[in-house]
């Protein structure tokens, strides 16, 4: 990796995406390899299967870049991609019509008198059986947590995003996280 | 003391404490509040459990990506951006009976969102503030002012961009 390069993986967003624009792959690339993950986490909010998930990631990636000369900057680059993942995820939701009646195995709570050797093990049954909690939320409410805790985004980005304003987004957030505390206990 | 549940600013502190979107003095005095609130400790066990096990990409997604973005950029873009008030006759018509009309014909959705589009509290939100289309129009969430926008601009061509 040259120089410019590396110095690219650390430019902002809105560096690397004046540079995709005029055909940089690297930028491209820094942009695609930076937003993955959490394109894919909101994807997989969605979905819940990974193989599908990752088709919608592919899906939201060649929009956002085709639309790039679109994008105006008025949100975050990640704020654009997150929504258009999140639209092509409903897209696809839609598209199967399968959403309500699918079996949702991994969704079951996990069993709490399950033994627990060590405070590793405790740690990783309560962040699955929390993940899993999650999954069940309304979509808002899933969404707006997801958005929050993984991805750190304000509640007007989060707003954004499903499509809500900044104060529904903050409500969709702490209904979420209070219900979320209930099936936990 | 213990407050009967965290309270809303401190939450709100809380559920970016993992993610690291929360300054360095607003973190010392979220830490001293949680040493008192036994609340809000747990709240923040809550956030730290979901954060742990938050999902991760596939190693080679991204690599997947690029190539598919790049293969993508080559191609001639004919088919692309035909703007949706350039619809026809009988899908205005079709719109205005309320009949679904889909717009999953991928490499047609790169469009300008009416304004209203924005302001939707649906789960069936067909349109972004950016302009991209996913899923069919939910004509049956746009109220009447609306829907007779949307029947105004697809008459008059004058979608948003123009």
């Amino acid at each position: 990796m040259s120089d410019g390069e590396e110095g690219l993986t650390r430019a902002p967003d809105a560096q690397l995406v004046q540079r995709a624009r005029g055909g940089d792959p690297t930028a491209l690339d820094t942009l695609v390899r930076r937003h993955t993950d959490a394109a894919f986490r909101v994807a997989l909010s969605f979905v819940r299967d990974e193989d599908r998930a990752q088709d919608i990631v592919q899906d939201a990636f060649i929009k956002a870049f085709r639309a790039l000369d679109r994008f105006r900057g008025d949100a975050s680059f990640k704020t654009w991609l997150l929504t258009i993942t999140t639209n092509e995820a409903r897209g696809a939701l839609r598209k199967v019509k399968r959403w309500n009646e699918a079996p949702i195995e991994h969704t079951e709570p996990v069993a709490d008198d399950r033994p627990g050797p060590d405070e590793g093990a405790v740690l990783a049954d309560e962040s699955a059986r929390a993940r899993a909690l999650l999954e069940r939320l309304p979509e808002k409410q899933r969404l707006s947590v997801t958005l929050r805790v993984d991805e750190g985004l304000s509640f007007r980005e989060i707003g954004d995003v499903i499509g809500s304003s900044e104060g529904a987004a903050r409500v969709n957030y702490f209904h979420g996280i209070r219900r979320l505390r209930e099936w936990m206990e | 003391m213990n407050e009967p549940t965290c309270p809303a600013e401190i939450s709100e502190q809380i559920s970016v404490f993992e993610s690291g979107e929360i300054g360095p003095e607003a973190r010392r005095e979220l830490e001293a509040h949680l040493a008192m609130s036994a609340e809000c400790r747990a709240e923040l066990e809550l956030v730290q459990a979901l954060h742990r096990a938050r999902p991760v990409a596939p190693s080679d997604l991204a690599d997947r990506v690029v190539g598919a973005v790049q293969r993508h950029a080559s191609r001639p873009q004919t088919r692309w951006a035909r703007p949706w008030w350039g619809l026809s006759a009988a899908a205005v018509a079709a719109l205005a009976l309320g009949i679904g009309v889909t717009s999953n014909d991928v490499g047609s959705e790169v469009l300008d969102a009416p304004d209203f589009a924005t302001e939707l509290e649906e789960e069936d939100l067909w349109l972004s503030g950016d302009g991209l289309v996913a899923g069919a129009p939910a004509l049956d969430g746009l109220s009447d002012a609306a829907l007779a926008q949307l029947l105004e601009e697809l008459e008059t061509g004058d979608g948003g961009s123009a």
